[in-house]
C-alpha cells in the first residue's frame, strides 16, 4: 500500500511535487507573515513604551488596538 | 454599512478567528490531504496524475477571486473612498499573487504527464500568467509610489484593468481551442465530475480557503499596526 502511496501509478514524481511545492510555498508565507507581524507588534509596543506617561495614557485609553496588542503580545511572550 | 470592517473595530475579532482557525486547521488538513492522496479514486484516463487537481484546481479558483475581489474593492473605494478597503485589498493581493503562481506551476507540473509538455503558450496558461503579472504591478505600485493617494490610484487603476482578464481566463477553454480541459463544476448545470473526486476538491478548497483567511487576517493586522504605528509618531 506505502508502495503505491509513493509510486501514485508512475505518477509519484509529479503528484508529489505538486503537494510538497504547494506546501513547501504555503508554510513559508505562513512563517514568514507571523515574523513580520510579530515584528510589528514588538516595535508598535516599543514605541508605545517610549512615550512619556501622560502619551501613554492618552494612547491606551483611546486606541483599543493599542490597548490590545499589548494585551495580546503580553500573553504570547 | 462599512463601520464593520472599522480596523478598530475588527481588531478584537481578528485575534478571535485567527485562533480559531489555528486550532481547526491541521486537522482538516489531514483530512483533506487523506482524501486528496489515498481515498479518492484514479481517473480512468490520467491515472493518479489527476490527484494534481486538488491542489491545481483550488489554487486557481483563489487566485480568480482574490484578484475578483480586489477588483471590486478598488471600484467601491474609486466611489466611496473608504480607506480600509485599500488595506484589505493591500491584504489579498499576495495571497492572490501566491496561489496564481501555484496553480502555474501546478498545472505545469500535471501538463507534463497528460499533454506531454510542462508549458504551452495557449490561451488559458498565457491569460493565468498575464493575471500574475496584473497581481505583480498591483503589489509593486503600493511598494514603489511612496504617495499614498497616489498609489491607491494606481493599484486601484491596474487591477480595475485587470478585471477585463478574469473573464478571459474563465472563458478561454470555450472560446479558443485550447491544450487546457473544459470546466468539469458548473455552478449552474451538473458537473462532470464523480462525487467520490468533488468531494475531496471542495474539502481541499475549504482548507486552503481557511489558510488564505489566515493569512489574510495577519496581513490584515500588520496594516492596522503599521497605521497605528504612524498615527503615535503624530502625536
Amino acid at each position: 500500500m506505502i508502495q503505491n502511496l509513493v509510486l501514485m501509478g508512475g505518477y509519484g514524481l509529479f503528484v508529489w511535487a505538486s503537494f510538497l511545492i504547494t506546501f513547501i510555498v504555503c508554510a513559508l508565507v505562513f512563517f514568514k507573515t507571523l515574523k513580520t507581524l510579530k515584528k510589528y507588534e514588538r516595535e508598535f509596543i516599543k514605541e508605545v513604551n517610549e512615550l512619556s506617561a501622560e502619551k501613554r495614557k492618552f494612547v491606551l485609553e483611546k486606541s483599543t488596538v493599542a490597548s490590545q496588542v499589548l494585551s495580546s503580545y503580553s500573553k504570547t511572550i | 454599512m462599512f463601520d464593520l470592517i472599522n480596523p478598530t473595530k475588527v481588531f478584537y475579532l481578528i485575534e478571535k478567528l485567527i485562533s480559531f482557525i489555528n486550532s481547526i486547521f491541521f486537522i482538516l488538513l489531514l483530512i483533506a490531504l487523506s482524501f486528496a492522496l489515498i481515498f479518492s479514486p484514479p481517473d480512468y484516463l490520467q491515472g493518479d496524475s489527476v490527484r494534481i487537481m486538488y491542489v491545481h484546481v483550488p489554487s486557481a479558483w483563489i487566485s480568480l477571486a482574490s484578484f475578483t475581489c480586489i477588483a471590486l474593492f478598488s471600484i467601491i473605494n474609486f466611489i466611496f473612498k473608504t480607506k480600509n478597503l485599500i488595506l484589505i485589498t493591500k491584504s489579498i493581493a499576495p495571497i492572490g499573487l501566491m496561489f496564481t503562481c501555484l496553480a502555474i506551476v501546478t498545472g505545469s507540473l500535471w501538463g507534463q504527464p497528460t499533454w506531454g509538455t510542462w508549458w504551452e503558450w495557449d490561451a488559458r496558461l498565457t491569460s493565468m500568467v498575464i493575471l500574475a503579472l496584473f497581481y505583480i504591478a498591483f503589489i509593486v505600485s503600493h511598494k514603489l509610489i511612496l504617495q499614498e493617494d497616489k498609489a491607491n490610484k494606481v493599484s486601484s487603476i491596474i487591477v480595475i484593468i485587470g478585471l477585463i482578464n478574469i473573464p478571459i481566463i474563465k472563458y478561454s477553454v470555450d472560446w479558443w481551442n485550447t491544450l487546457h480541459q473544459p470546466a468539469s463544476i458548473k455552478l449552474t448545470g451538473s458537473s462532470a465530475i464523480h462525487s467520490s473526486m468533488l468531494m475531496p476538491l471542495l474539502l481541499m478548497f475549504f482548507v486552503m480557503l481557511l489558510y488564505c483567511a489566515l493569512i489574510f487576517l495577519m496581513k490584515y493586522k500588520i496594516e492596522i499596526i503599521r497605521i497605528k504605528k504612524k498615527n503615535l509618531k503624530r502625536l
